[in-house]
């Protein structure tokens, strides 16, 4: 048996990628696309400040509460040097748009010489934020904001005892922005890179005050503040015109991509009769004769797979297209051998699994690039409720639709015209969406790293917490 | 002509300074990078069916939940009336459509003035169409004349409606653009916007609006680097960077 060639391309010699998946098996696409679902879909998770950090402030000069969220003052300031300033325990986190903190001020003491702001680790722990180098502070007793070595510039209000003060930073527009009572004071330009502390100061007998990074809710609306940047960054990009009905095409050939036949059909009736008529894909352009092609046969194995139904599934695709489950070891057999294996397991006919199992799956055991999922598989069999177990991932819908997805991009490649193999295994429309995410990424990682990344999880998400956010009202 | 020579020149360089400055990503690795993003399928179904669901394709939200496995996050019965108001508009049923607004949610005109004045300006404008002269100046009177009191950004719009009663030829007219299907198409889109924001829904779908972010994004990206870029939308083919 020959080992270094895969149904596709034994079929079909054209198919020619400078791809990662060019000189393997397609299939072995669908195989990292599974592997993606064993672990939670996440956006980007940073740590964030959670307390002060008593190791690293001014020590002698102030006392920290227990639960390290509030400081006070106890000695009698006598110079610039005494400050009792501390920072956050971790830096601002930055892959986001915003990142915000509070203070309140329990008692101003004898000078109310107060300070919140940000600074860089090498900050020297006995100066306001904002005297020196490296740190920005906005200070109480004279409402100005201190950046750099040199005099404040004033800037808002004062603020003192009963007051709730809070300093961020504002990413996309690269600000520090500061709050008092819940209303914006001002922003100012961040020219400042790298990490940056949460800090905060006292620097006379008794000042209190208590830091809150975000346990207790915000005086300031930080989710309107939020919604407010993104509109604005919404209205520029709202400016961009896009080419007529081009939504209408993509999500056209999506169907059509992936066999949703009958969706398409209503799609393509609804299009007709809505007013003036929506125009119709010209047959020939934009690559659509190559999605068009077995239209029914992928519709007919997607519902096979999707119900469950994996022997009929593997029975039609021998009769239709018997170079696709050719050779015994490739992707797609692996993930056909293992939903149905996985469908014994949920159907709770577990000796049937075993047996399947070692008939089947036993052969990609050791084999390179299988052998996780394999073991992932064969663990359901340990579970008695395999649904709530670490690779209960393996029974959800998701992973019946990765097989039927594989399947459909592996007829579609067998097509007569196909010059490119990424194009069966992704639509246009997935394309697209990797490409805004990659860009979005590039042009972050080019700005020093800083800022929201593009994730179409979180962007569908969206609108759902508004909506949350109404109802919660 | 020595001159010119020279802004050439200076041109030439600064074309070249910055695309020296700029960040070269060959099309390798550019491909790397596309395949390392995870995106879930269940995510692509769910930005299709909010085309679906928001762009008011019903039959095929239907057809697309049972083939796709993906919940409309919203009752598909709805869809059927906002489109039966939307089609009521387009149509030029006016009358027709302020009844089914109301059965939907009373609110959404009691709320929205500018609106209720202009399905009441379409429904003179068909009157118009119709050629029924008597019953459109018996309505401006009765029903556009008071919404134009109400309102001083409605009164130069009710003017210029108004004005359709003085031509004997109304689709030759300055204003007989009104006339038009477009008008109708641009009240029924108002419509199905309010009606849609009164479900606490967008009124736009989302994926013209990702559509728009990554052109912006390329363009974004175009200031610092050179990389493949996606020209074609409809295509999605990648583009060889222009080095």
């Amino acid at each position: 048996m020959t080992t270094n060639t895969t149904a596709a391309t034994t079929n079909n010699t054209a198919i020619n990628s400078s791809s990662k998946y060019g000189n393997q098996d397609p299939g072995s696409y669908f195989i990292d696309v599974a592997r993606q679902y064993s672990s939670p879909v996440g956006g980007e998770t940073e740590l964030e400040p959670t307390e002060l950090n008593t190791v690293k402030s001014s020590g002698g000069f102030l006392v920290v509460s227990i639960d390290k969220l509030s400081v006070k003052y106890t000695s009698v300031n006598l110079h610039g040097h005494d400050v009792g300033v501390i920072q956050a325990d971790r830096p601002a986190p930055e892959k986001r748009l915003v990142y915000y903190f509070e203070i309140y001020v329990k008692n101003a003491g004898a000078k109310g010489q107060i300070a919140i702001g940000f600074t860089n680790h090498a900050f020297k722990m006995r100066r306001q934020p904002g005297w020196e180098a490296n740190s920005y502070g906005y200070h109480g007793d004279d409402g100005n904001l201190y950046r750099g070595p040199g005099t404040g510039e004033a800037f808002g209000p004062t603020f003192t005892t009963n007051d709730t003060v809070g300093a961020g930073i504002n990413y996309t527009s690269q600000e520090f922005f500061f709050t008092k009572n819940g209303a914006l004071v001002g922003a100012v330009y961040k020219d400042m890179k790298g990490l940056l502390f949460p800090t905060v100061a006292v620097h006379s007998q008794n000042e209190e005050i208590e830091v809150n990074f975000g346990k207790k809710p915000f005086a300031f609306d930080l989710k309107e503040y939020e919604r407010q940047e993104t509109m604005k960054q919404q209205m520029k990009v709202d400016k961009i015109s896009l080419p007529p009905i081009v939504s209408y095409g993509l999500v056209r050939s999506y169907l059509l991509h992936n066999g949703y036949e009958e969706t398409l059909n209503a799609f393509d009736v609804a299009s007709k009769s809505t007013i003036p008529p929506m125009y119709i894909a010209q047959e020939n352009g934009s690559g659509e004769q190559d999605i068009a092609y077995a239209l029914a046969q992928r519709k007919a194995l997607r519902q096979l797979i999707r119900n469950g139904e994996i022997d009929s599934a593997l029975t039609k695709l021998r009769e239709w297209y018997p170079q696709i489950v050719q050779v015994e070891k490739s992707a797609t057999c692996f993930l056909l051998h293992s939903q149905k294996f996985i469908e014994l397991v949920r159907a709770g006919a577990l000796e049937e699994a075993v047996h399947y199992g070692r008939i089947e799956l036993a052969k990609f055991f050791k084999l390179p690039g299988f052998d996780d999922l394999v073991q992932d598989c064969v663990a359901l069999l340990a579970y008695e409720k395999p649904h709530q177990c670490s690779v209960g991932y393996l029974l959800e819908e998701s992973q019946r639709e990765i097989v039927a997805d594989a399947v459909n991009a592996m007829i579609l490649l067998t097509g007569p015209n196909v010059k490119d193999a990424q194009s069966c295994l992704r639509s246009h429309l997935e394309r697209l969406i990797r490409q805004l995410t990659v860009c979005c990424l590039e042009r972050r990682s080019l700005n020093g790293g800083q800022g929201e990344a593009f994730h179409l999880h979180g962007a569908l998400k969206l609108h759902s917490g508004k909506r949350a956010k109404c109802s919660h009202l | 002509m020595m001159s010119l020579f020279w802004i050439v020149i200076r041109q030439l360089a600064e074309i070249e300074a910055m695309a020296a400055s700029k960040k070269v990503i060959t099309r390798e690795e550019w491909e790397k990078k596309l395949n390392d993003v995870k995106i879930r399928k269940e995510d692509m179904n769910k930005l299709v069916m909010n085309f679906l669901v928001t762009e008011g394709y019903v039959d095929a939200a239907e057809k697309f939940q049972m083939e796709s496995g993906t919940e409309p996050d919203i009752d598909l019965a709805t869809i059927t009336d906002r489109m039966a108001v939307k089609k009521a508009v387009q149509c030029g049923n006016v009358e027709d459509a302020i009844e089914k607004v109301n059965d939907l949610n009373p609110e959404i005109l009691d709320t929205n003035p500018q609106l209720f004045f202009h399905l009441q300006q379409q429904r003179f404008i068909e009157l118009i169409r119709n050629g029924k002269v008597e019953e459109a100046l018996e309505f401006a009177q009765e029903e556009l004349a008071p919404r134009g009191e109400e309102n001083q950004s409605f009164l130069e719009e009710l003017e210029r409606t108004v004005a359709l009663l003085a031509f004997e030829d109304v689709s030759n007219c300055p204003v007989g653009g009104l006339l038009d299907i477009s008008q109708r198409l641009k009240t029924a889109s108002e419509v199905n916007a309010a009606i849609l924001t009164s479900q606490s829904r967008e009124k736009d779908p989302k994926l013209p609006s990702l559509l728009k972010m990554l052109l912006w994004a390329q363009n974004q990206l175009d200031e610092k680097a050179v990389y493949p870029r996606i020209n074609d939308l409809s295509t999605a083919m990648l583009e060889d960077p222009a080095v």
